[in-house]
């Protein structure tokens, strides 16, 4: 598990200024200015071709750089996120040849993150362990054999489990991936998991058409936000299934200026209203289903003969109840999807990872897609972000701002 | 007057009936009236009485068209269903009941080529109405049937065999050695997945209820070919550790029970593997866990053999060559027909009584 690498070497390293020595293999690598050269007593760079004896290494920081004061959120067993998170110093290990030192900006707090803190999760770290798998940090420093990443570049993960709600991080070169600047910080943040997600569950299952219809619940979630925007853009319509509410009226609002082209209850779904419904659009050929029990059989009542339903979270925690003759007679396909599994089936294809995150930051820069509302926290409150985060009919992202 | 009315009445059922798939349009035109036994239902409901045997009338044939002499005919759950109303396809009233059987062609009309006099022919399509001594019907509405397998064998593979051998090739590609898991192993369907699996090299793992000679359908179940036999309970309590030992996980699942069953089924199954459901005994729901679907990659798919034919119904070369397959199987003795009951047409209402009642053999109406 990357994680345990990278939290049980943190308590035993060396602090990053005093004995870091140039490990620099040959005098085109070696960073060190003449300054330093002159200071220092040992035999440096006889030839070309002898490796750097060592010097004091002249860092490569950026100014703004905060992480002598790395603190993170460990747990060290699994139970009630509130209970068993503690804000704690790291120390940082060295920074090797193949990694890169990176100062979290932003971290939300995501349903998965808690279910791995609670042990209810699918994949666990090794413990004692750093929550969160979801947020972009910047490269504030890069070990001297890394090729992609430069200081100053935002990257975020490329798979669960590195734990990133602290304030700053040693990672390998390869468990990242670069984004582009020049877009919103919780954007950025909030790009790795949810958006992904939505976009892959557009894509991969149905081949569809502008004009074409997706009927989801959780749309108030950061999936369904996501497929609400990503949807729009691509052309299709979207049946948009929310819990009633007492501010339902704002919701929909909401999420109509997102571009959603139905918001209903999910009481409605049982209701002849829908036969108007769907006179105004196509039945769908897609559902997403992020809540699981009822919600999740009246979403293939209304799914097109030989349609399928993505199931990629559970909140109700009741199992999807599935009717034989949907299946046998109306042909129905019940798929799940796992954005991490994916992440992982395409972790040799650069050019996967990297087309799907192209393609989202050109939907956000074009104004089509944007974060979900968050609340913004720092790590010191995290205590009051992880409450909010565990309430029902949260309608903001709670993010931690390092 | 009585002779008039009657005659009027035969000429409406003329028009009504035709000699087509059953049911529907025919054509009123005063030619040579053929007249047949047929079981015939005015009415859904769920007590089946309303099956009667009648004579039946329809015209000679045309130039595409074949008599043919339905020689036996099985009863299956799903023609129980079509006469219940409960079947997503239904015939329009009169119907004739039966979707499967096998006939041996009588006459043929002038440019039909596809079958001869003497062949076995088994209709391609449901809804033909195989519960009668008697058919006409288009030529392209028929698949031929080797004259070198059993009566009981013919009579009873395109149905059963024909879905068993689908699932087996169109859900995941299975290798050698690869492992299947099945409840109801002990319908038609499921013999006949014990056995063409066994003939493709895969293992199956067999799932039944239990009952008072499990034993000895345990051994039946073997002999023809099954690798494991458990009970659900059985599998329930004790999960399929030991037979893991010895294959591997399986990546195809077939249901035909639903409800626990099913997710009994499911839950075995290896990650990225797919359970496919035909029938559901059980009448009840499958309830999917959200972590078999989301972190198991488990695919839920349906199979009905109707809709795969009508969608493939202009490929008749393709359905052809599966019923050769699988005639060339029971040929070889790799497969042998469901253990039925042969029961006298006259006798019908004692075979669709049975056929309602749990662990009853398949019943076969034999029509000659």
């Amino acid at each position: 598990m990357k994680v345990a690498n990278v939290s049980c070497f943190a308590f035993k390293f060396i602090r990053l200024h005093k004995r870091e020595l140039c490990r620099a293999r040959t005098v085109g690598q070696c960073s060190a200015t003449t300054t330093q050269f002159q200071q220092d007593s040992l035999p440096v760079h006889p030839s070309p071709f002898n490796r750097c004896l060592g010097h004091k290494l002249h860092r490569r920081y950026s100014t703004e750089s905060s992480v002598k004061d790395c603190r993170g959120l460990i747990y060290k067993k699994h139970g009630d996120p509130s209970q068993v998170l503690q804000l704690e110093p790291l120390e940082l290990p060295h920074v090797g040849a193949k990694s890169v030192l990176v100062k979290m900006l932003a971290a939300p707090i995501n349903p998965s993150d808690i279910n791995m803190i609670q042990g209810t999760y699918a994949i666990l770290p090794d413990l004692p362990a750093i929550g969160g798998n979801e947020g972009v940090g910047q490269v504030t420093e890069v070990g001297s054999q890394v090729t992609k990443l430069k200081v100053g570049d935002w990257v975020i993960s490329r798979d669960a489990g590195l734990g990133t709600w602290r304030s700053a991080a040693v990672w390998k070169e390869e468990d990242l991936v670069t984004l582009p600047s020049d877009i919103p910080l919780l954007a950025a943040a909030t790009l790795g998991v949810n958006p992904c997600t939505a976009i892959r569950m557009l894509s991969d299952f149905e081949a569809l058409k502008p004009g074409d219809s997706v009927i989801q619940n959780a749309a108030n979630s950061g999936v369904g936000q996501a497929v609400i925007q990503i949807a729009a853009a691509r052309g299709l319509h979207t049946i948009n299934v929310v819990r009633d509410r007492p501010n339902l009226q704002q919701l929909t609002d909401r999420l109509k200026a997102m571009g959603a082209t139905h918001v209903i209850k999910e009481e409605t779904l049982r209701r002849p209203e829908m036969k108007e419904l769907f006179k105004m659009c196509p039945r769908p050929r897609l559902a997403l289903n992020g809540v699981g029990g009822k919600s999740a059989t009246e979403l293939l009542r209304h799914l097109q003969n030989g349609g399928t339903m993505v199931t990629y979270g559970g909140m109700a925690k009741q199992p999807v109840t599935v009717p034989v003759s949907a299946l046998i007679f109306k042909d129905v396909k019940i798929r799940g999807f796992w954005v991490t599994q994916w992440k992982r089936n395409y972790s040799q294809d650069e050019g996967a990872m990297r087309a799907m995150l192209d393609e989202l930051c050109s939907l956000i820069r074009a104004g089509k897609l944007s974060a979900p509302a968050c609340a913004e926290h720092s790590l010191q409150d995290f205590h009051k972000a992880l409450d909010a985060a565990m309430q029902p009919y949260t309608s903001a992202k709670q993010v931690l701002v390092m | 007057m009585r002779g008039f009315f009657r005659g009027v009445l035969r000429a409406q059922r003329l028009w009504v009936q035709g000699g087509g798939p059953g049911w529907g349009a025919g054509y009123c035109h005063w030619r040579p009236i053929h007249s047949c036994s047929a079981l015939v239902y005015r009415r859904h409901g769920p007590d089946l009485d309303q099956l009667r045997m009648e004579q039946w009338d329809f015209q000679a044939i045309g130039p595409h068209s074949v008599r043919l002499q339905m020689l036996a005919a099985p009863v299956n759950p799903a023609d129980i269903n079509m006469m219940q109303g409960t079947y997503p396809i239904l015939p329009e009233f009169p119907a004739v009941g039966g979707n499967e059987g096998v006939g041996e062609v009588v006459e043929v009309g002038d440019e039909v080529t596809s079958v001869r006099v003497g062949d076995w022919v088994l209709p391609v399509d449901a809804g033909f109405g195989t519960w009668r001594t008697e058919v006409v019907c288009e030529a392209t509405e028929l698949l031929r049937a080797p004259r070198d397998v059993s009566l009981l064998g013919a009579a009873t593979i395109a149905v059963n065999p024909f879905t068993a051998y689908r699932m087996l090739h169109d859900f995941q590609q299975l290798r050698p050695g690869d492992t299947v898991i099945q409840n109801g192993a002990n319908s038609s369907v499921g013999q006949a997945v014990i056995q063409i699996a066994a003939a493709l090299g895969l293992r199956t793992i067999n799932i039944v209820r239990n009952r008072p000679n499990y034993e000895g359908l345990s051994a039946d179940l073997k002999a023809m070919g099954a690798d494991y036999v458990i009970t659900e309970e059985e599998l329930h309590r004790t999960g399929l550790g030991l037979i893991l030992q010895e294959v591997p996980k399986p990546r195809l699942g077939l249901n035909c029970v639903g409800g626990l069953s099913g997710g009994l089924v499911l839950s075995h199954l290896d990650s990225g593997g797919t359970l496919v459901t035909y029938g559901g005994m059980a009448k009840k729901p499958l309830q999917i866990p959200a972590k078999s679907l989301i972190f198991k990659n488990i695919s839920l798919k349906g199979f009905w053999m109707t809709q795969w034919k009508r969608n493939n119904r202009k490929d008749l070369h393709l359905l052809q060559s599966v019923v050769d397959a699988l005639c060339a199987m029971l040929r070889s003795g790799q497969l042998t027909p469901p253990r039925c009951v042969l029961v006298p047409f006259q006798q019908y209402a004692q075979a669709i009584q049975a056929t309602v009642q749990p662990h009853q053999p398949k019943q076969v109406l034999l029509m000659q």
